[in-house]
């Protein structure tokens, strides 16, 4: 006998398992994974914004409460008019902490002009020596200042990853309630999910020696976002 | 990994003894009190959560072999292989076979308490593949010798800056250091290179979901991504009992699972990874791999036990125990401290290789207020106590003791008679000031206190003159 | 152990205008057996208990735990047994601890006492978590002009008692109480005021090993009807 079958007859002896009660159970399952009921979700506003409840994508309370988790989680924000104004903005930003105008960015932002705001850019995944990462977003979630990333051939996961510091260009029309109105974006969509969705809420951090909190554990040390107000 | 948790007795005194370990503790205990307390704010109707968090781990247990059947359909689908393992070996052997497989000399991995039950780092040594614990505490107990975590999610929770300050020096031969962002840099660049020259990363699994065929990963370091982005295989370690309906389940439970474990809305980092890479991307693994694991599991299934197989292992309920914040972790023995491994350990090890952990607890019901999945841990404890004694495994004088005790207080007459010559006996062995500083019937309440003596005579006795 | 706990409920009860009865074939709840996995023990206990009281209008006890007990646990030890179970369960209704009893039913507007100085209150586990136990105890202290009542940090943690916890690890259990009595200290409080005799005992055995013999370790009971 196969451990799995070993192990699965053991939990369907546990459970009274039978031909009836599978079929019921199989049955609820699939009603389950349909339904895809929700749990309770918190109330989306912002200190700036008084209007409560959960958004429509993009509104003001949306923006700022991202913003404001944002900002708890230790990423800063910049915020711009449109994906044509985004190269500019992350040279002043390069420029501002001393950094070389040098970033790998995602195959799905070599459209913009990168030369012109003077940054040589890498089109492709990210490697060890890379010191900045350029990355877009699907989309960001704003009840815990959140991006949500896919991977894909134009969205490599490593750029977010490896460089040490990781620049976000976030539309304001794709800044969504929570975790739950992310997956339904995907899912209307990308159909199935990609191989990675990665959630990122700022810088990466570890906590373990003392409990004191350290910025840059394995990923970035510093995560800035630019909101691109009327994309 | 063996379990030493027979010894619990002994370990608790050694950690109670140790002045390192208790200054450590003293610093970590309210800092995920008070965290946890802060962040579970900003969820409107909290109970109402976790009560949800509750209903979608039960949905999956009660049908439990078909919601497996489910997860390795779509998990099948998008690429994956699912293998099973029935206990640790059964896991060693599938990772060293997988690593064999793919010629993998190096595996870097994010934190798996399963590989822990495992006791994997010796399996894959022995096999010659080189194992690097990528989370900064695990990495500090790798090399100290391979020491065992003290906590779910803190491992090094322990030990102070000064310890890991020598350690490092030592290892990695450069100048000891005391500053700790420096001494972050310092594990981040050693472990950096593993990332990059390691050929498979291995991660447990926060929760698998069954829609999607799906792991979620979470961790703030980052390591659990890097694990799964660099190297061309990748293997997940979980329990089978980690499955989850949908993606809005995970959603729900994320808003539990940070805010319990430490104190944060969310994590910074949430993985949720399906499939192997698309010809086309320029990273992620090529190779994917789900061992599920029963390892003790599947006997939980149907039993009295069952609301413990909700855990989404938080720690939360090991932060706010008395008994955890005074002695640490490893003086449970075993995988799994405070009182979920108080739980765990004897349903996963055998009830008589941990004979005290099911009393080493005061019933206080902190864990159980807590735990984001309302796990009713005190009463499981009790259960366990029960267990205990059905199965004779209670020393005779205890047993003795109770039956006696339960004949005498059947016996109002006797009773009575038996609380005034002890009231008496009290009285006549204080100091003078109302305490009694050693008791020969219950030593061990006078190793670390008095025994306040009794006023003379008894409630009973003075009652019964006043109603004269 | 503590005969004045007894008589101050008791004073306490009938200033709130209610008859006391205490029956003298009382033994104990059970609760220990419970507790240490003995059923048969438990069940055994629960049913002379059941006898003794289910003639009564309230039962009510100074101690969260023993109410508890009885309350919530009778059912489920009886389980079996559904006769038992529900004179369990008609029971349990009408159990209270006394501090809860005095503020929700009896509303005991004027307690006896004059207790006067800084105290501090610690709350007991089962009565806080599973009864509910934690403003009732401090409205009626409010009621004493006298008495400055001085929250302690952790004041909802556990004082490490446990019951057979206690004996059974001994060093353990007392390095527990060892913080709840700093936390306690710390507040200045002249007597730290509790609702259940186990952790009382544990409070004042640790205080006193500790070289402390000046804080007082009291009942609510013994506060609300102290004589000057
Ligand atoms: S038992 Fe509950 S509180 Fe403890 S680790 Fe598991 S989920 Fe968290």
């Amino acid at each position: 006998m196969t451990s799995r079958d070993d192990i699965l007859g053991r939990v369907r002896a546990r459970l009274n398992r039978n031909p009836e009660n599978a079929a019921a159970g199989r049955a609820a399952i699939e009603a389950t994974l349909a339904m895809r009921a929700q749990g309770p979700c918190p109330a989306i506003d912002s200190q700036k914004s008084a209007l409560a409840g959960r958004q429509q994508a993009g509104t003001p309370p949306l923006l700022e409460r991202l913003v404001e988790k944002s900002l708890a989680y230790s990423s800063t924000v910049d915020r711009v008019g449109t994906y044509a104004e985004a190269p500019a903005a992350v040279a002043r930003y390069l420029a501002g902490l001393n950094l070389p105008l040098q970033a790998v960015i995602w195959p799905a932002l070599a459209r913009l002009d990168w030369a012109a705001a003077g940054l040589t850019v890498d089109t492709r995944g990210a490697e060890d020596h890379d010191l900045v990462g350029i990355s877009g977003c699907f989309c960001a979630i704003a009840e815990t200042g959140t991006l949500m990333l896919v991977s894909g051939p134009d969205t490599p996961a490593s750029v977010s990853l490896l460089p040490e510091t990781h620049i976000a260009l976030v539309p304001a029309s794709r800044i969504v309630a929570g975790m739950e109105e992310g997956f339904a974006l995907a899912r209307a969509e990308l159909g199935q999910l990609p191989r990675a969705v990665n959630f990122i809420s700022g810088p990466s951090r570890t906590g373990d020696i003392e409990q004191t909190i350290v910025l840059g554990a394995h990923g970035p040390y510093r995560v800035h976002l630019i909101l691109l107000v009327q994309e | 990994m063996k379990s030493r948790a027979h010894r619990f007795k002994e370990n608790a005194a050694a950690a109670l003894a140790n002045p390192v370990l208790q200054a450590s503790m003293r610093k970590a205990k309210g800092k995920f009190v008070d965290k946890r307390a802060i962040a579970i704010r900003e969820i409107d109707d909290f109970e109402a959560t976790r009560e949800a968090a509750k209903q979608i781990r039960n949905r999956v247990i009660e049908n439990l072999d078909l919601w497996l059947e489910k997860f390795e359909e779509t998990a099948t689908a998008r690429g994956a292989t699912v293998l099973w393992a029935k206990d640790g070996a059964e896991i060693c052997r599938h990772v060293v076979d997988v690593a064999k497989r793919h010629g993998v000399k190096k595996a870097v991995k994010s934190k798996s308490m399963l590989s822990e039950e495992a006791g994997l780092n010796l399996a894959l040594t022995a096999a010659g593949i080189q194992p690097v614990e990528t989370d900064l505490g695990e990495y500090i107990l790798q090399i100290n010798d391979n020491e065992p975590p003290s906590h779910i999610i803190a491992p090094v929770v322990h030990k102070s800056l000064d310890e890991v300050a020598d350690l490092f020096a030592k290892t990695h031969h450069t100048p000891r250091k005391t500053d700790i962002p420096a001494l972050t840099r310092e594990a981040r660049e050693v472990l950096r290179e593993h990332f990059l020259t390691a050929e498979m990363g291995i991660s447990g699994g926060n929760f698998l979901i069954a829609e999607t065929g799906s792991v979620a990963l979470v961790t703030n370091e980052g390591n659990g991504r890097m694990v799964t982005t660099l190297p061309k295989v990748h293997v997940v370690i979980t329990g089978i009992e980690k499955v989850i309906p949908t993606l809005e389940d995970l959603a729900t439970l994320m808003r539990l699972l940070p805010r319990s474990a430490t104190g944060q809305s969310i994590s910074n980092y949430v993985s949720v990874l399906t499939g192997v890479k698309r010809p086309d991307e320029p990273d992620g693994p090529e190779h994917l791999y789900f061992i599920l694991v029963d390892n003790g599991r599947a006997e939980v299934v149907g039993s009295e036990f069952q609301d413990m197989l909700r855990c989404i292992r938080c720690g939360a309920c090991m932060n706010h125990c008395p008994v955890y914040q005074t002695i640490g972790g490893q003086a449970y023995g075993w995988v799994y401290p405070g009182p979920m491994g108080s739980v765990l350990t004897p349903l996963y090890t055998g009830l008589e290789n941990a004979i005290d952990l099911p009393h080493a607890g005061t019933l206080c019901n902190q864990c159980g207020v807590v735990c984001p999945v309302k796990i009713p841990l005190p009463e499981l404890l009790r259960k366990l106590r029960e267990k205990q004694v059905e199965r004779h495994l209670r020393p005779w004088f205890e047993r003795l003791a109770f039956r006696l005790w339960a004949w005498v207080a059947s016996r109002p007459g006797l009773y009575g008679l038996g609380a005034r010559f002890a009231a008496r006996y009290l009285t006549w062995l204080a100091d003078g000031k109302g305490s009694i500083p050693a008791l020969g019937l219950a030593p061990e309440w006078t190793k670390g206190r008095d025994f306040p003596a009794p006023e003379g005579k008894t409630f009973r006795e003075l009652y019964a003159e006043k109603k004269q | 152990m503590r005969p004045r706990i007894g008589f101050a409920a008791i004073e306490l009860l009938e200033a709130a205008g209610c008859e006391v009865i205490v029956p003298a074939s009382q033994t104990c709840c059970g609760q220990p057996a419970w507790n240490s996995g003995d059923r048969a023990a438990a069940a055994q206990l629960a049913k002379k208990v059941i006898v003794e009281f289910e003639g009564f209008e309230y039962v009510v006890a100074p101690s969260g735990s023993c109410a508890d007990h009885i309350k919530n646990e009778y059912p489920v030890i009886l389980a079996d047994e559904p006769e038992w179970c529900s004179r369990a369960v008609a029971l349990g209704r009408r159990v209270y601890e006394l501090t809860d009893f005095l503020v929700n039913v009896a509303k005991l507007d004027r307690v006896p006492g004059s207790f006067a100085g800084r105290v501090t209150y610690h709350d007991s586990c089962t009565g806080l978590r599973s009864l509910g136990i934690k403003a009732q105890p401090r409205a009626l202290l409010a009621r004493l002009p006298g008495v400055e009542l001085q929250e302690m940090s952790g004041a909802e943690e556990c004082c490490g008692f446990g019951g057979t916890f206690s004996v059974k690890f001994g060093e353990l259990s007392a390095a527990i109480a060892e913080r709840k009595c700093a936390n306690a200290c710390a507040t200045g409080a002249a007597a730290i005021v509790g609702g259940d005799l186990g952790c009382l005992l544990n409070i004042e055995g640790k205080l006193r090993r500790m070289g402390d013999h000046e804080t007082q370790v009291l009942h609510i009971a013994e506060v609300l009807t102290a004589k000057p």
